[in-house]
């Protein structure tokens, strides 16, 4: 034991000895380590090399959230980390993490993405700066609409003629459903945000109101109208799963299904398109999912982990990861990338999902849910979806109950 | 008399005891059985996900593709064809690959034939869409479709002819000297019109798309392995360090024997050591010491994982495989079974060898150890076992540096990269894989199994 210690002391003394600033980043585990690492290898040290700055990525395996929580407890997080936009208020909230409005100027934060630097925004700060993000578009099977003689879904489509689209194709093909139905908020509440409804109103209650009822009743009414099938009906988790067996005409994704219909259905022939637009406001809704490099509060080197930051987030970086097809890049002038004019279906995939959180995607709201577990608070109306959906209560009592879970929770 | 009225009462008993005999027995084998069937049949099940392009498959089939003898035999073929090598396969300069696929075409339609074309194909998600594999695209040639055959054939009500087609793949060398790649499989897509019903190919396809239009092949040259155990071959090709290009799944094995064996090792010495000695020796404060190992024992590890993880940090061991030995390699739990089982060894052996000679060094390996065989076995299959499975304490301590993973870390890794991603065959090939090592483990030492349980059963 004793050779031990001396030998961990003297690497520890090693390691220390040289003069490079180690910046540590911890984010999710899985392919993000295999990813992150070559980036940092390859264009982010590189870059900070006359800085005498290195970054060091590592990986999370398995419950990333307990274990940053556990970590900024424990005083051993990362300098940079990860922060998954679901959960981000709770700890934007704790103090843990720093804001970022002093290391970065207004010029260098405006080429953001401005609805994603929001998402990371909180109580008029900056907390996190978007590593990359999704949103929902509507992908069809063009085969399948062309089979049943039925228009392609397009962006100027309405709640009411998407129906009618999905309607005529289930009718006509008989073994495909319109759409998977999934009950879950995080589908559904792109459609109530195009009415206009907002998960919290200026009391900051969660309000069931009449606009919300609106959306729930054309969401629940596709499975009763003929217009799709609830997924788990059809042995299918997700709405891309049922897309890609061919069991469903359209699914409700981000470009995550781009890479997931690579490998099981290499040569479907799919469009995308926005999600269609609420007949009466004539808007649409949509999410942002998106993830932050946030930096510890209790961080030894901020000044470095700033610049490691930049490099993190700077255009080299997320051309690096665009030009492989990862993930969609946070900043605004990458719209003109090369990547988003491919004519292929992959590009037309990645195009309609960035512009997802342009002016064209309608009311976007962050993936959040202010200071509440997103999951906690979806859960009762995720409820109340199934419920509706698989016939078991009215929509009105649906939302009744659903109303009274949320005003317990919502204070 | 009585006796005589006695006698058929008694047989009648026996007869009754017998049946009662066999009941019971029926009633425990038929206990075991169910027992067995309970916990064998979700590992059949999912051994049998393993192979299939879509594990997730409803409803369950126990017949596909992957399991029949006519594609092991052409896989096998055409892994020959592509590239010499029947077992992985693959695509290699000089191969020329004939293929036969038929259609159903129902009476009235003309036969048109296929599409056929080698795309090019990169892997969507996982590891695999980090690399750049050579793409059989570039270099595959496939000849003219020629039609081989058509004869007359009724599928359900419907009348029509089968039409077979034929074409070749071909890799061409046009320069010997010329240094061309070979790629490791050659996907292809033969599309036919809508109406033409695939029917068979030499090779059946991992899937049909566009309705049944597309008949695709991940691989037309997969060999035998490449075929029926697609997912645990790419377990050892996908999974690689982008960095270096090394196997991930090899490297992970060799961590998890690395760390297993080091901790048996220690534990073996350390707990056999303590053993005796709280067992035998005169030491000041022995009962307190061993009831602090007590107590050690008593509390959950995760109420002590920050301060060893803050521990393993100052000594700078945090991400490295020492780090986890350090950590893992004393068990109070085995220090404890080692002293109980020193302690029916009667206390007359040694003053034996104290008669005749022995020190306490030379009794202890010499006499007391060998006696302990069974004790030892225990405590190393026990040992092993555990580590081999530890999750938690790995994913403390080795987290972030995928180099140094253990399995367990590594079966994670699949989960997230791979099953985020709806691909779960090479998950559950990765499970199967781990899994090999204990089960040869169990096999070979059940014995010890069997005694270790019942001598720590009996003594503790």
């Amino acid at each position: 034991m004793k050779r031990l210690w001396l030998i961990a002391m003297a690497v520890a003394g090693l390691s220390s000895g040289l003069a490079q600033t180690v910046v540590k980043l911890q984010g999710f585990g899985g392919n993000d380590t295999a990813i992150m690492s070559s980036l940092v290898r390859e264009v982010v040290n590189p870059a900070l090399e006359k800085d005498g700055i290195r970054a060091e990525y590592q990986g999370i395996e398995g419950d990333y959230k307990a274990a940053l929580l556990n970590a900024l407890a424990a005083g051993t997080a990362g300098d940079l980390f990860y922060v998954d936009i679901f959960w981000s208020e709770p700890v934007f909230a704790s103090g843990k993490v720093e804001a970022l409005d002093a290391y970065f100027t207004k010029q260098e934060l405006g080429v953001f993405v401005p609805s994603l630097l929001n998402a990371f925004s909180f109580k008029g700060k900056i907390y996190g700066l978007p590593k990359d993000f999704n949103t929902l578009a509507l992908q069809f099977n063009k085969d399948l609409f062309d089979e049943a003689g039925v228009k392609y879904p397009n962006q100027a489509d309405t709640w009411d003629t998407f129906k009618a689209k999905l309607k005529e194709v289930q009718s006509k093909l008989g073994d495909v459903a319109g759409m998977c139905v999934v009950a879950d908020f995080a589908r559904f509440g792109a459609f109530a945000y195009a009415t206009g409804w907002k998960p919290f109103n200026a009391q900051g209650k969660t309000v069931l109101d009449a606009n919300f009822k609106r959306a729930f009743e054309f969401y629940t009414s596709l499975v009763k109208d003929g217009a799709g099938k609830y997924a788990q009906d059809l042995g299918e988790g997700w709405t891309g799963g049922c897309f890609g067996a061919e069991k469903a005409a359209v699914a409700i994704e981000g470009n995550w299904i781009g890479g997931f219909l690579k490998d099981k259905a290499p040569n479907m022939k799919f469009g995308t398109t926005f999600l269609p637009l609420d007949p009466v406001t004539k808007q649409r809704g949509n999410f942002i999912y998106t993830v932050s490099w946030s930096m510890n509060a209790a961080s030894k080197n901020k000044p470095a982990a700033a610049k490691v930051l930049r490099a993190l987030t700077s255009p080299e970086a997320q051309n690096w990861i665009l030009s492989r097809g990862l993930a969609l890049p946070s900043r605004s002038a990458l719209a003109g990338s090369p990547v988003f004019q491919r004519a292929d279906k992959y590009g037309e995939l990645s195009r309609v999902v960035f512009n997802g959180s342009t002016r064209q995607g309608g009311n976007v709201l962050p993936f959040k849910f202010g200071s509440y577990d997103g999951g906690d608070w979806m859960r009762p109306i995720n409820e109340a979806l199934q419920a509706v959906i698989t016939g078991k209560k009215s929509v009105d009592q649906a939302i009744a109950d659903a109303q009274a879970e949320l005003n317990k929770l919502v204070k | 008399m009585a006796t005589q009225a006695m006698k058929p009462r008694r047989k009648l008993d026996e007869r009754y005891l017998a049946r009662q005999r066999w009941a019971r027995a029926g009633w425990i084998y038929g206990a075991m059985l169910a027992l067995g069937v309970f916990f064998i049949g979700p590992f059949y099940v999912a051994f049998l996900g393993s192979l299939k392009d879509n594990p997730l498959e409803w409803p369950f089939r126990t017949t596909f593709a992957q399991v029949l003898p006519k594609n092991w035999v052409a896989a096998w073929k055409l892994g020959q064809q592509g590239a010499g090598n029947p077992w992985l396969g693959g695509f290699a300069p000089g191969a020329n690959i004939p293929f036969e696929v038929s259609y159903f075409v129902p009476e009235g339609t003309e036969p048109t034939p296929p599409t056929v074309t080698v795309p090019e194909r990169r892997a969507g998600a996982g590891l695999g869409a980090i690399f750049d594999e050579v793409q059989a695209s570039r270099y595959a040639q496939v000849s003219p479709v020629e039609e081989v055959s058509r004869r007359p054939a009724r599928i359900g009500d419907e009348a029509g002819q089968v039409v077979t087609y034929r074409f070749t793949i071909s890799y061409p060398r046009s320069d010997p000297a010329l240094d061309l790649p070979t790629a490791a499989r050659l996907p292809l897509d033969v599309e036919a019109p809508r109406g033409q019903i695939f029917l068979t190919a030499t090779l059946d396809p991992n899937r049909l798309e566009r309705r049944g239009r597309v008949a695709s092949w991940d691989s037309a040259a997969p060999g035998f392995f490449g075929y029926t155990f697609k997912n645990y071959v790419r377990v050892f090709r996908e999974a690689r360090d982008p960095n270096t290009g090394s196997s991930f799944f090899l490297r992970w094995t060799v961590n998890s024997f690395f760390v297993s064996l080091m901790a048996v090792l220690i534990n073996l010495i350390f707990a056999s050591l303590a053993g005796y000695a709280l067992a035998r020796m005169y030491l000041p404060g022995k009962g307190l010491l061993f009831a602090l190992i007590i107590l050690l024992m008593a509390v959950p590890q995760q109420a002590m994982f920050i301060s060893n993880y803050l521990v393993l940090r100052d000594l700078s061991l945090l991400g490295s495989l020492w780090g986890m030995i350090v950590w893992i390699g004393i068990d109070m739990a085995k220090v404890f079974l080692m002293k109980q089982f020193f302690e029916s060894i009667p206390r007359e052996i040694e003053e034996a060898a104290l008669i005749d000679g022995a020190n306490p060094i030379a009794t202890f390996f010499r006499i007391i150890l060998p006696m302990a065989t069974p004790a030892l076995g225990a405590l190393t299959i026990m040992t092993f076992q555990g580590i081999w499975n530890e999750f938690f304490k790995a994913a403390v301590v080795l987290s972030g540096q995928q180099g140094s993973y253990t399995l367990p870390l590594g079966l994670s890794f699949f989960r997230s990269a791979y099953g985020a991603a709806g691909d779960w065959g090479l998950m559950l090939a990765s499970a199967f894989l781990s899994m090999i090592p204990i089960v040869i483990l169990f096999v070979v030492f059940q014995r010890y199994f069997v005694e270790g349980v019942s001598t720590s059963a009996l003594k503790g």
